[in-house]
């Protein structure tokens, strides 16, 4: 019998240990007299002690349900109530908050001038990290809400909410905005190759010596774009394989960018002494303390070379939504 | 399928419950004889919905209680309060115009 009793008390005491103490000894006698009569009666029917009790309480089920039955406590962790704003929530700050730390920190380790191995690394983990942290406070906030009850009205939602509708077509707009700036591009590296952009001095910013072939490259290139921003305009819309093309285009133009960077082709030797000359003692002095990372120009250029990746990356990942967008009904 | 078919029922069985407690409940009642009583008029009732239904209604003021101690196992017997027994009116009008609505759905079908 000893076991028995023991069952029972063991579950009479899982079920009211989470209760609030006030209620604890009221649940606790009404729900043992409860479990009695039920054995009683499977005993009256010729059950075994044992066998009725298990059934017993078997039936009731977990003591966990039943408690959070008690208490009205939710058994999830966020309801309909906070679930779509919880999830919008959470897809917002993870579309943003994870690139813009991996940016900072590939940034960073590149200027302090870490090894290739290490900056991946150590940007991959900030942003793993981050999307850990972010995932976990923004869902713990709404468990609290959830089970304090709040009835804050951030869950009330009305028509004004709605989402324009996203033109799916490409614009005329989108077409000339396209070739006019490429035509800009194309105007300012000859501009600079004969004129200068600096006034009274005939001094390229481009490396001269990257005329003709680097530059006829990037004129290429440029053309390329330009036809394929007429091709998008004719054909009506992104397609997969129009962005596999804008991606590509994109690369090349990276690649194109990089390789000059690295080798130290990209600027004009003469540019840059004339720029280190016009900032005088103040930029020596701010030269001289960036010594540990390269000096000046070099965090320039690590800077420069992250702007034109952000851009490239951003126009393929637009390539791609816009392909997708199109794709959905 | 018959899990499908199961969801179905219980969504429409769902607060039945609580009508037939306001009502069995306006001669007092104790946990367990309330339950064997629900099911063999019908209403066949987990006990682990049961229990805390009841406090739950005594809590809004529909049930009150009272510890019979009067007898070796002492029971907390409820009985349906004056609210509760309004309550019971309103469902039970609810439940019968429901019942008359069904009634011409069904009637214009044939």
């Amino acid at each position: 019998m000893t076991t028995t009793a023991t069952l029972t008390e063991r579950y009479i005491a899982a079920t009211v240990k989470s209760l609030r103490p006030d209620a604890q000894d009221d649940v606790r006698a009404e729900l043992g007299a409860s479990i009695a009569d039920a054995i009683e009666a499977r005993l009256e029917a010729g059950e075994s002690p044992t066998d009725a009790e298990r059934a017993v309480l078997t039936q009731l089920g977990d003591p966990g349900i039943l408690a959070a039955g008690y208490a009205e406590r939710p058994l999830h962790l966020i309801g309909p109530r906070f679930y779509l704003t919880w999830w919008r929530l959470l897809k917002l700050l993870l579309m943003i908050v994870p690139v813009c730390v991996l940016v900072a920190a590939a940034l960073g380790q590149t200027i302090a001038g870490a090894p290739v191995g290490e900056i991946i690394a150590s940007a991959i983990v900030a942003t793993g990290g981050t999307i850990i942290h972010i995932c976990f406070w923004t869902t713990l906030v709404f468990v609290v809400l959830e089970r304090t009850g709040s009835s804050t009205s951030i869950d009330k939602w009305d028509v004004d909410q709605l989402p324009e509708l996203t033109e799916n077509g490409p614009g005329r707009n989108e077409l000339i905005g396209s070739l006019v700036f490429l035509g800009l591009a194309v105007g300012a590296l000859v501009w600079d190759r004969l004129r200068g952009f600096i006034p009274a001095e005939t001094l390229p910013i481009l490396n001269p010596d990257l005329w003709p072939w680097s530059i006829g490259l990037l004129l290429l290139l440029i053309a390329a774009e330009a036809v394929f921003a007429i091709v998008i305009f004719r054909r009506g819309g992104w397609t997969v394989g129009v962005a596999v093309v804008n991606t590509i285009l994109a690369l090349a133009f990276l690649a194109w960018v990089l390789v000059l960077l690295l080798r130290g082709e990209l600027v004009n030797p003469d540019f840059l002494a004339y720029a280190v000359t016009a900032g005088g003692d103040g930029f020596a002095a701010g030269d001289a303390e960036a010594s540990g990372e390269g000096g000046i120009m070099r965090i320039l250029a690590v800077v420069l070379g992250f702007g034109v990746a952000a851009g490239v990356v951003w126009d393929i990942a637009d390539g791609w939504i816009k392909t997708v967008r199109r794709r959905r009904p | 399928m018959n899990e499908i078919l199961d969801t179905h029922l219980q969504e429409l069985r769902r607060g039945t419950v609580v009508l037939a407690c306001l009502q069995l409940l306006r001669t007092p009642g104790y946990g367990y004889g309330l339950l064997e009583e629900l099911e063999s008029r019908g209403f066949a009732t987990d006990a682990n919905t049961l229990y805390p239904l009841l406090r739950r209604l005594e809590k809004q003021e529909y049930l009150t209680s009272e510890w019979n101690t009067d007898e070796a196992r002492p029971r907390k017997f409820y009985r349906t309060s004056d609210a509760g027994i309004r309550l019971a009116d309103t469902l039970t009008d609810e439940w019968r115009s429901l019942t008359a609505a069904i009634d011409t759905l069904t009637a214009e079908e044939n």
